[in-house]
């Protein structure tokens, strides 16, 4: 019985688990992104302590407090999509592509108007790639068996 | 109109009319189709004839109402670089333009001509085509174009002259070549309304359309064995299709093709509905390198689709609802025998409507059924068969016996080359043995080495034969094959010949919120320049990177409606990735080089180890 089992189990490619791998990198330079505003703001000390936007402009605070939130929500993402992947789920391709797209614009942004992080993006680049890659969109029913687009 | 798949049939001592009438289709055209085929006469006597100089300026030869067709074909001379050209619709003041537009609607009303675009062809294409296609009405007001008001004046204008003598005309032609009988069906029209009136890409004053029909001669009659209708986009094989190709061809009564007409083009199509035709941009030879190159990267190693060219989407309303004429409708054909002894259609070259300067022609007038709008022979009118990719294909009952000789020279030639081989082979082994005595003598060095040359060449010679008597054993098989089936009446599937078949748009597959995915293709370029706007003024600092990020969100919104979502994040993930690989390769190329370099060489020494261990 435990014979068959292990028959019928999906073999994962390698470039499920380079791209997992690169997921659980992501997420944790993600996971420190979110933290790093709200410790240089001394927001888990003091609390929010001033106003978050002051006339048409956000304050310090109010700029740290959205980006965080923005990586918080682009970490959990990352989560979540990591559980759907490692079960080959087809909506897991999905999102975990755009999260790539989403995830290069940020860093593409942060390239050319302030520090890059070399880090992050040669990790989206190995997910893009990966993700592109037939076997692996044919596993998660993104291609069909002759290649074409489903 | 349920097709027919038996052959009719007409005696080959039938008159060139009996023929023409024989055949002749039943066009069906759009509801709101403005033009319908109309007599050169009546067109002629309501124009002026003009000639366009190479210095800019415009002269008229004829005036209104002095012209005729015997006038039109008057010997005059001309400079080189003129154009002469035909006027329906001479030019409007203030007041008459204001006049002729409220006309049109008046008349509209009256005739209840209404033409409803449904699922336009901005829905049908994506925001790239949208974005060229705005750029395409902007290039109007650079190109010369026919105005609104001439269209309303040439609609008007031919409405009179249909009350006047309401009869449809075509112009039939029938010509003899390599054993095929060729029947042409000329239709002409006096106003191409495609852009005005459809939303399409050009407007024209006048317009000729073509139908064709080749049949062959067996037991002393003439049977139909092709049709090809003159369309856009499409040559040569594409536009033929066999007689007994029920799926394509529809007939009447089994002898009257049924051409389904574009809207305002008056292009003729096999089957009804809605088409996309296309104009393609002309780019530089520079852009098309750099194109070719991104298909390598994109089509080669990353696997998807490549781009051919930027092409801006029109759509051909081709659906058959409207009137209908020819044989068993209700309205019946004028015919009129025309051929190169007819004075208009050779010894007038100019064009038959307004010159309207514009550089890529689209909406300058074409020429009669014989020239090209420069003047030079249409091949159309000069070579018909070639025109649907007909001339290389023999009538039926004259393919049996080319094969069959076909088949006796492939065979004579095979005798031929058996002897050549056995005589050569014999040489061959002769001079071989020559050579091996020649030996371990070196006074014979040079002769030796000659005879070395004519071995090797006479080697080559043989091999060569031998090569071409398997070939033509094949040729000869698929010979006999061929003539098997062609004796036992077996026919190619009908549609072998065609490398692109035009098929009408799947409307229900290609969007599939059809009515927000219409408003969102009329509102969204809109949005898009607003949104650009609004980045200009709030964000000057982030231009760029704003615009591209805008750009995106609107593919991504469009692909949720054109149901490509998947496909689309894909392909602008492996955009972002690519620019992103570039620039970590300017930043980082020696660490890539040097990583490259060390993979490559582990990897070579895990190779050798493991070939020298195991």
């Amino acid at each position: 019985m435990s014979k068959r089992k292990k028959i019928n189990k999906k073999k994962r490619p390698i470039a499920v688990i380079v791209i997992a791998i690169a997921i659980v990198v992501l997420f944790s330079i993600r996971l420190f992104q979110f933290f790093r505003p709200l410790i240089i703001e001394h927001i888990f000390q003091s609390g929010i302590t001033g106003p978050l936007i002051a006339g048409w402009k956000l304050t310090g605070i109010g700029s740290a407090l959205i980006s965080s939130a923005s990586y918080l929500i682009l970490s959990v993402t990352g989560i979540v999509t990591l559980i759907g992947f490692l079960r080959l789920r087809r909506w897991s391709w999905v999102l975990l592509m755009a999260w790539t797209g989403i995830s290069l614009v940020i860093s593409l942004v942060d390239y050319f108007y302030s520090h890059a992080n070399y880090v992050v993006m040669t990790s989206n680049i190995i997910i893009a790639f990966a993700l592109n890659i037939t076997d692996v969109q044919r596993m998660f029913g993104i291609r069909r068996d002759d290649g074409s687009s489903l | 109109m349920a097709p027919v798949s038996d052959r009719p049939d007409i005696s080959v001592n039938a008159s060139d009319l009996e023929l023409l009438r024989k055949f002749e289709p039943v066009v069906c055209y759009t509801k709101g189709e403005q033009f319908f085929p109309t007599d050169v006469d009546h067109y002629v006597k309501e124009c002026s004839l003009w000639e366009h100089h190479p210095d800019g300026h415009d002269e008229i030869l004829v005036k209104q109402g002095d012209l005729n067709l015997d006038k039109l074909v008057e010997s005059r001379s001309a400079e080189f670089g003129s154009v002469r050209y035909l006027r329906f619709v001479e030019n409007l003041s203030l007041t008459e333009t204001a006049q002729v537009l409220a006309d049109q609607v008046l008349l509209r009303i009256k005739l209840g001509k209404y033409f409803h675009a449904g699922i336009g062809r901005l829905a049908r294409g994506g925001i790239l085509p949208r974005l060229l296609d705005g750029l395409f009405s902007l290039s109007f007001l650079l190109r010369g174009k026919v105005s609104t008001a001439t269209a309303a004046a040439a609609e008007l204008d031919y409405n009179a002259i249909l009350e006047e003598d309401p009869k449809y005309t075509y112009y039939g032609r029938v010509t003899r070549q390599n054993d095929w009988t060729i029947v042409q069906y000329w239709f002409f029209f006096s106003f191409n309304s495609w852009r005005s009136g459809f939303h399409g890409v050009n407007d024209h004053e006048s317009d000729w359309e073509m139908i064709t029909i080749y049949l062959y001669e067996q037991n002393g009659q003439l049977i139909p064995e092709w049709t090809a209708y003159a369309s856009h986009d499409f040559k040569g094989d594409d536009l033929r299709r066999r007689w007994d190709d029920d799926e394509e061809l529809q007939k009447e009564d089994g002898s009257h093709p049924i051409i389904f007409a574009g809207a305002g083009s008056h292009s003729s199509y096999f089957r009804r509905g809605e088409y996309q035709a296309g104009v393609t941009l002309p780019l530089p030879d520079w852009f098309s390198g750099l194109i070719r190159i991104w298909n390598k990267v994109w089509t080669d190693t990353l696997g998807q689709p490549a781009i051919e060219s930027l092409h801006i989407p029109f759509v051909d309303f081709a659906r058959g609802d409207g009137l209908c004429i020819g044989p068993n409708t209700s309205q019946d054909w004028t015919p009129v025998i025309v051929d190169e002894s007819t004075p208009w259609i050779s010894q007038y070259r100019g064009l038959w409507g307004l010159f309207a300067r514009d550089p890529i022609s689209g909406e300058n007038a074409p020429a009669g059924p014989m020239y090209n709008r420069d003047g030079s022979p249409r091949g159309t009118w000069f070579d018909p068969l070639g025109f649907a990719g007909l001339d290389k294909i023999a009538p039926p009952p004259q393919t049996l016996e080319m094969l069959e000789t076909n088949c006796k020279e492939v065979s004579l030639r095979q005798d031929e080359l058996n002897k050549l081989i056995l005589t050569k082979a014999d040489d061959l082994q002769e001079m071989g043995t020559r050579l091996k005595g020649m030996e371990g003598n070196p006074h014979l060095s040079k002769l030796y080495s000659a005879l070395e040359k004519v071995i090797n060449t006479l080697s080559v010679e043989v091999h060569n034969l031998r090569r071409e008597v398997l070939e033509n054993t094949a040729i000869l098989q698929s010979l006999m094959q061929r003539i098997e089936a062609t004796r036992a009446g077996k026919k190619d599937d009908p549609h072998a010949h065609i490398h692109h078949l035009v098929k009408p748009d799947d409307l229900g597959k290609t969007l599939r919120f059809d009515r927000a995915a219409e408003t969102w293709a009329a509102v969204s370029l809109s949005f898009l320049l607003i949104a650009v706007a609004a980045l200009l003024f709030f964000a000057p600092g982030f231009t760029w990177t704003g615009l591209v990020i805008i750009l995106m969100l609107f593919v991504v919104a469009e692909s949720i409606l054109r149901g490509a979502f998947v496909q689309t994040v894909g392909r602008l993930t492996l955009i972002l990735a690519m620019v992103a690989s570039i620039i970590m390769f300017i930043h980082f190329w020696k660490w890539i080089l040097v990583g490259a370099l060390v993979i490559m060489g582990v990897s070579l020494m895990v190779n050798r180890l493991r070939e020298l261990t195991g």
